[in-house]
């Protein structure tokens, strides 16, 4: 027990001393973790899966334009802006400010509007009592003016949210000069639209969902466990230190086994790993949200979150006595590490969604441990999981950590008792 | 007397190399000796060294180390030994006192008595001023002295010593062999390998010359001049017996 307090104090010493180490394990996560979040939250709105903001100018100010206003609002996708400056937008200037990228669409209505409308509908309810088929008019047009750097399904998105707002206001005066007009032959007021929606569409997420995906909820754990494993690379630099310099020599001549040696180096690097994830934690919870994104949610059982963070540490630490004990020089321990951890983020969804990928990088996606990491994760803070639900991911990591464990002593034992 | 070191037709062949490193060799060290592993580069020492203290496994061979096999016994051989590697082996971001404290804890050392070892090394060997700066910050000369504090840390009973003075300033060089001449004066027994010969004639009791992996001759070094007459010092008889083509 002396032996493996001494190694952890030992290491421990010597993380604390490397500062340039220490900065690559707990500044590059934390600043990924900001950007990244920062930058998806804004994806987020400029896909319309946040509210956004559309310019919005009506030129005829009748009741057409209020409708609409309201119709949009309504469906909660879009902040309409018609002033700026407590000045109200004209046209040109809404043109001006897509053009410039400022903002990303306007939508842009012309004058006499309403009386267009009133006109086109009073004239279908005069061809309707008369029999007739209602001849096709000349549309009155709402002007949509567009950034063309948007992306397409953000395009289509916002011109299907106004096609449905003005087809629902084009329904609605229809139905009512029918009314109006069927009132006039039977001598009683009908309203068509009274009661509630015949049709309507029920949201509901499948399973147990605490809220909704955002970019904190999956850049946090995300790239926490990318910080974590990111100690590969010091670890093993460090372990390849010790080979050169011959410490290790001195070490394989003491009269303690290698375990408490072993697990103190382990569980030095370990301790950092669960102190990274706990500071990306705060990040996500505290400081993030003074930047304009939303809480981290870290779900119901954080008992379970430090569990899988601490079997997470062990893979990413086992992993790093592997690349450790494979490298030959410290380049190509760091190359190694660095390089085989960003392809497993990848593969893993830290970078892309693992839903959004092919069939065949979602399969590969199976077997990278930041994969399980971010899918325990993810269980724990948006699907509302327990252990019960983790306990997968937790038996991956740990299996996970006992193989490269077994296959660096393999190795090295391999190495060192023949002279490799 | 019972050498307190038996080596025994020691054999050692390395995956991929033709030759063997070690071919065979075999010597004693008698209890408080100072036995010289003298030879050129390539010549079997520091494999020798390594499997003596437990690093390697030997092809072949017998190896005693007070009454103890080092393939079996290995963790109570470890009790009775100490390692002054080649390199400088200690953490650089360390400070002397923290490496002394680290492998001293490692060899069961606790307490006061730790305190009291680790002050008392870095006493011996000139560095109790020095002894809170990091190693990365040392000359040659005191990361060289305490590499050695290291080794003695936990008072072995046999010391193993790989060129333990190689690229270092001269008064540098005195301490460390006067402190091995009076370690070796309190009964430590040590097994010294060097490029140096003034070094190994100066310190050993015995010496013996190695060539790939055998050795060719073994005395005491006054005794070995006398059996060589044509030869003046030690180098002059390395030299005879090894030859004077380049090692690399």
């Amino acid at each position: 027990m002396r032996a493996l307090w001494a190694s952890f104090c030992k290491d421990l010493l010597l993380l604390w001393r490397d500062r340039a180490g220490l900065a690559l394990l707990f500044v590059m996560p934390m600043a990924l973790v900001l950007v990244v979040s920062l930058v998806q939250n804004n994806v987020l709105e400029s896909t319309g899966q946040k509210a956004f903001k559309v310019l919005f100018v009506d030129q005829d100010r009748g009741e057409a334009g209020r409708q609409l206003r309201r119709r949009l609002e309504q469906n909660g996708g879009m902040v309409l802006v018609s002033s700026l400056g407590g000045r109200p937008l004209t046209a040109p200037e809404a043109r001006e400010l897509v053009a410039a990228g400022v903002f990303q669409f306007a939508i842009l209505l012309p004058g006499g509007l309403e009386s267009d409308l009133q006109q086109a509908v009073e004239k279908i309810g005069q061809q309707i009592l008369a029999g007739a088929e209602a001849a096709p008019e000349a549309p009155a047009k709402v002007e949509v003016c567009f950034d063309p750097t948007v992306q397409g399904v953000f395009r289509t998105a916002v011109l299907a949210s106004l096609r449905h707002a003005l087809l629902g206001i084009e329904t609605q005066r229809r139905g009512r000069e029918l009314a109006t007009a069927m009132a006039g032959q039977s001598g009683r007021a009908v309203n068509p639209f009274a009661g509630s929606p015949l049709l309507q569409v029920a949201e509901s997420p499948a399973g147990q969902a605490l809220l909704h995906p955002n970019a904190v909820q999956q850049n946090v754990p995300a790239w926490s466990l990318f910080g974590m494993f990111f100690i590969v690379v010091p670890l093993g630099g460090a372990l390849l230190r010790e080979r050169q310099q011959g410490t290790l020599q001195r070490l394989l001549c003491l009269p303690v086994s290698g375990w408490p040696l072993l697990s103190g180096k382990l569980l030095a690097y370990a301790s950092i790993c669960l102190v990274q994830f706990g500071l990306m934690l705060l990040v996500g919870r505290f400081f993030l949200p003074l930047l304009g994104t939303p809480v981290l949610q870290i779900g119901a059982h954080p008992g379970v979150v430090l569990l899988l963070s601490f079997v997470s540490a062990l893979a990413a630490t086992g992993y790093g006595l592997l690349v450790g004990v494979l490298a030959r020089s410290y380049e190509q321990a760091s190359m190694l590490g660095a390089i085989s951890v960003v392809i497993a983020a990848a593969i893993g969804g830290v970078m892309v969604p693992v839903y959004v990928m092919p069939s065949g990088m979602q399969r590969l996606s199976q077997l990278s441990p930041l994969g399980w990491g971010l899918e325990g994760f993810l269980k724990l803070f948006v699907r509302g999981g327990d252990l019960a639900s983790v306990w997968p991911q937790v038996a991956a990591m740990l299996a996970f950590f006992s193989v490269t464990l077994a296959l660096s002593l393999l190795i090295f034992n391999g190495r060192h008792k023949k002279g490799g | 007397m019972e050498p307190f070191l038996r080596v025994e037709s020691l054999l050692h062949r390395y995956p991929g190399m033709s030759g063997p490193a070690v071919d065979g060799l075999s010597f004693g060290i008698a209890p408080g000796e100072i036995y010289g592993l003298l030879g050129p580069n390539g010549a079997g020492k520091s494999t020798t060294i390594s499997i003596l203290c437990t690093l390697l496994q030997a092809t072949a061979g017998t190896v005693r180390i007070g009454g103890l096999d080092p393939l079996r016994q290995a963790t109570q051989v470890r009790r009775l030994i100490g390692l002054v590697p080649q390199e400088i082996a200690l953490y650089p971001q360390l400070s002397a006192r923290e490496n002394l404290l680290y492998f001293g804890r490692l060899h069961g050392l606790h307490g006061r008595r730790l305190l009291q070892r680790a002050e008392s090394c870095l006493a011996l060997v000139g560095l109790l001023e020095a002894a809170d700066r990091r190693v990365a910050d040392y000359s040659g000369g005191m990361a060289r002295r305490a590499n050695l504090a290291a080794g003695i840390v936990h008072e072995p009973q046999l010391l193993f010593l790989d060129e333990p003075t190689v690229g270092i300033d001269a008064q540098s060089r005195r301490m460390i062999l006067e402190n091995l001449l009076q370690l070796n004066r309190e009964g430590m027994t040590m097994l010294y390998t060097t490029h140096y010969m003034e070094e190994a004639q100066l310190l050993c009791n015995r010496v013996a010359i190695m060539d790939r992996g055998r050795v060719v001759v073994e005395g005491a070094p006054t005794g070995l001049l006398e059996q060589h007459a044509d030869c003046g010092t030690l180098e002059e008889l390395f030299l005879q017996l090894t030859g004077r083509q380049l090692r690399d």
